[in-house]
């Protein structure tokens, strides 16, 4: 009976170590014994260690568009990214299982009352970081996305107004290639449209457009950072139009797709940046300043040390305030690793007498912001609504997750697999004392202390749920789905290093640079104030730039 | 078109029929395949439970569910996070399993493995009531295992292409564009 051996084993005797796992326990014993014998020191890292003006740690949407700025600008920039460097048409398969390479799957721990589900839900890791699996929805945020504090009295304002962030947005469309409607229906008159025509509606969008229009809500084309037409792409040449295999979160295999690898990455090599993959950071070191003075990293299992002027930490709100507090750095505010926040995601989903094969199309292929500030509301901010494809083996587990069918009754749902469309929102969440994010005492597989993510959706986000899982229903009965349900969930870990006016509850200022260390810079959804009620990627692009631009104009 | 007609075919990218393949290579190995985590009853009893929540009376090859969890659990690998009320994945596992042996006894005086597969439904569903007998259930959470091994088993049976088949899908075959993608609307592929 094993139930009895590891009673014993596991839990009997749970103060002896903090680390649970058997095999790591192993490990470590074998190191300690291996520390007992006289080894062979190390080399010590090159001595003629060499010195460059930026280090850049992650290299998704936080880190890639700086790096271009900086590279442009002349500067001697390295980018440590932890994850490789990837070929998508050799290398990308149309299949889900075999892109899990694409995920940050080092363990996470989900606590509170909603644990975060991370790895292929959240994270990111590879030349490209999260942006390699976004589904590349990225619609602006409203102007008033920016100021809840001062229109609804909670929450946070961010010390930014949409003016100054405008131009970063378009600048960012333009390049990137964003596809979408022009005019855009919601929002400021904006002096440019999208680049490109929006991408076609698949079934789901279709369907989304008839049972809003029973309702009276507004639907339009979603901006998609994917290409609906043959693009030109500094460094990079003719980029190829999207060819609809829905399979963004796996992958784009064409280079359709606007991830980093196929866009500013590809410009910052041009301009002389050298990228290092497979580089995992160990330590950042100061000096007697408390200046940021070089970097400690491992790639291919051997140690390296970069010296540098600057440091732009970019590793998104998991890693980047775990790097902070495992190297006490910039913690004086406090802040670091709080105010955690996760959108609002609630999917709704139906079957439907017609063929829908929610694989095919760009995913999120539709939008509505008319619940931005819904009239009738019981609560704070609002959230966009959007059409949603699918992949097959990440909805056979939702419907694990969320649906609980198992047996017979699991197989007889999934061959109605054709016929299944879903919606879902994207909603904004407040800042709570209970959602944080702290070190445990656990191990991970590099003998790092593993982060854990507490999560609770406070009432706000449970009555902006209700609200919208009524709404999305409605929709869906409108445009004709039987046995509807709904998963609810939670996405997108935002704001464990927020920025803000002063260093007394901000850990970095409206320019994204540290109070604590002039020569900290970071630049991610960490530093989000508050959530937004749309997908962050846009954001954390134009950011980027404008850290990069500020950190330019100071820079002597 | 079914997979065995379209993996042959052009339609599938070299890097996509390399995974399938692999895949469908394990499956033919799996009948052969010695434990490298659990104890051999402990993965006899895993194999049992995996045959009730994904069913297959229908195939004379099951879709192999269980090598894939071991050969996770031997090598240590995560999906990049864990529930912070379960307790390290090799542990939930062999604790999970050994409160599943608990519940056989306390409803039916026997092993699991012996229950009628009725009976095994009853301890299951006893699982994902979360609130099943036996004493390991008092520090486990029955209803976050219950959803992590449904989960787990879930996606490896989704992941095969004999289980693609069965729900009609063909999205791998995505050469050359999908043009045909509103309602109603198909490729002759996918005829």
């Amino acid at each position: 009976m094993p139930d009895e051996e590891i009673a014993e084993e596991g839990v009997a005797t749970p103060l002896e170590t903090t680390v649970q796992d058997p095999l790591l326990r192993e490990i470590l014993t074998e190191n300690q014994a291996a520390a007992d014998t006289p080894q062979e020191q190390p080399q010590p890292t090159s001595a003629a260690a060499e010195e460059v003006d930026c280090v850049v740690i992650g290299l998704g949407a936080g880190g890639a568009p700086l790096l271009a700025r900086l590279a442009q600008a002349g500067l001697k920039v390295v980018a440590l990214e932890a994850g490789p460097w990837h070929q998508p048409e050799t290398d990308f398969a149309t299949d889900e299982q075999a892109q899990d390479f694409l995920f940050w799957n080092d363990e996470r721990l989900a606590a509170g009352g909603n644990p975060l589900a991370m790895g292929r839900n959240n994270s990111g890791t590879g030349v490209g970081g999260s942006t390699l699996h976004y589904t590349a929805y990225t619609p602006r945020p409203l102007p008033d996305d920016l100021t809840l504090k001062t229109d609804f009295g909670v929450g946070e304002d961010w010390p930014l107004t949409y003016d100054e962030l405008a131009p970063y947005f378009e600048e960012v469309e333009q390049f990137i290639g964003v596809s979408g409607p022009t005019p855009y229906p919601w929002g400021p008159a904006r002096p440019k449209g999208y680049p490109l025509a929006p991408l076609p509606l698949n079934s789901a969008a279709q369907l989304m457009v008839r049972g809003a229009e029973k309702l009276g809500i507004r639907t339009s084309p979603a901006a998609n950072a994917a290409l609906s037409a043959p693009y030109f792409q500094e460094g990079v040449g003719w980029r190829q139009a999207c060819t609809n295999r829905g399979f963004c979160q796996a992958g784009c295999s064409n280079g359709a797709k606007s991830s980093m690898d196929v866009t500013y990455i590809p410009l910052a090599v041009k301009y002389g940046a050298d990228i290092r993959p497979n580089s995992y950071v160990t330590e950042i070191e100061r000096n007697a300043q408390g200046l940021v003075s070089a970097v400690v990293y491992t790639q291919n299992d051997q140690s390296h040390r970069v010296a540098c002027k600057h440091l732009f930490l970019c590793a998104g709100a998991v890693e980047t305030p775990r790097l902070l507090l495992l190297n006490e750095l910039a913690l004086t505010s406090g802040q670091v690793g709080r105010n955690l926040m996760a959108h609002t995601g609630i999917q709704v989903w139906g079957t439907f007498p017609e063929e829908v094969r929610p694989t095919k199309g760009i995913p999120g292929g539709l939008i509505s912001q008319d619940t931005h500030r819904p009239q009738n509301a019981d609560f704070v901010g609002g959230y966009l609504l959007q059409s949603i494809g699918v992949m097959p083996v990440t909805f056979a587990g939702q419907v694990a997750r969320g649906r609980k069918l198992w047996g017979q009754a699991l197989r007889d749902y999934l061959r109605q697999f054709n016929h299944i469309a879903g919606i879902n929102i994207l909603g904004d969440c407040l800042p709570h004392a209970d959602n944080y994010l702290e070190l445990s005492d656990e191990l991970d597989n590099r003998q790092v202390r593993k982060p854990r993510l507490h999560f609770t959706a406070q009432e706000n986000e449970v009555r902006m749920t209700a609200h919208a899982e009524k709404t999305m229903r409605d929709i869906w009965a409108a445009a004709g789905a039987t046995d509807i349900w709904s998963f609810d969930r939670y996405a997108h870990v935002i704001g464990t290093a927020r920025m803000g006016l002063s260093g007394d509850d901000a850990v970095v200022d409206r320019n994204g640079r540290a109070f604590d260390v002039p020569n900290l810079y970071i630049s991610d959804n960490s530093t989000f104030p508050s959530a937004l009620s749309v997908n962050p990627a846009l954001t954390i692009m134009a950011l980027s730039l404008r850290t990069a631009d500020k950190f330019l104009e100071n820079l002597t | 078109m079914t997979f065995q007609e379209l993996l042959p075919t052009s339609h599938v990218s070299e890097a996509t029929r390399a995974a399938l393949t692999q895949r469908l290579a394990e499956t033919s190995q799996a009948a052969a395949y010695e434990p490298q985590f659990f104890a051999p009853a402990t993965y006899r009893l895993l194999v049992a439970v995996a045959a009730r929540l994904l069913p297959q009376p229908e195939r004379p090859v099951p879709i192999p569910l269980a090598p894939a969890v071991d050969q996770r659990l031997a090598t240590g690998k995560s999906d990049g996070w864990r529930y912070d009320a379960l307790p390290p994945d090799r542990e939930a596992y062999r604790l999970g399993l050994g409160g599943v042996e608990q519940i056989a006894q306390a409803l039916f005086k026997a092993d699991f493995e012996q229950l009628t597969s009725s009976q095994q439904d009853k301890v299951i569903e006893a699982v994902a009531s979360g609130t099943p007998p036996g004493e390991v259930w008092q520090t486990l959470s029955a209803s976050r295992f219950f959803e992590e091994v449904l989960a787990e088993l879930t996606i490896i049976y989704y992941a095969h292409p004999w289980a693609q088949d069965e729900i009609g899908y063909t999205g791998y075959a995505d050469l050359p564009a999908w043009t045909k993608i509103g309602l109603n609307e198909k490729e002759a592929r996918e005829m």
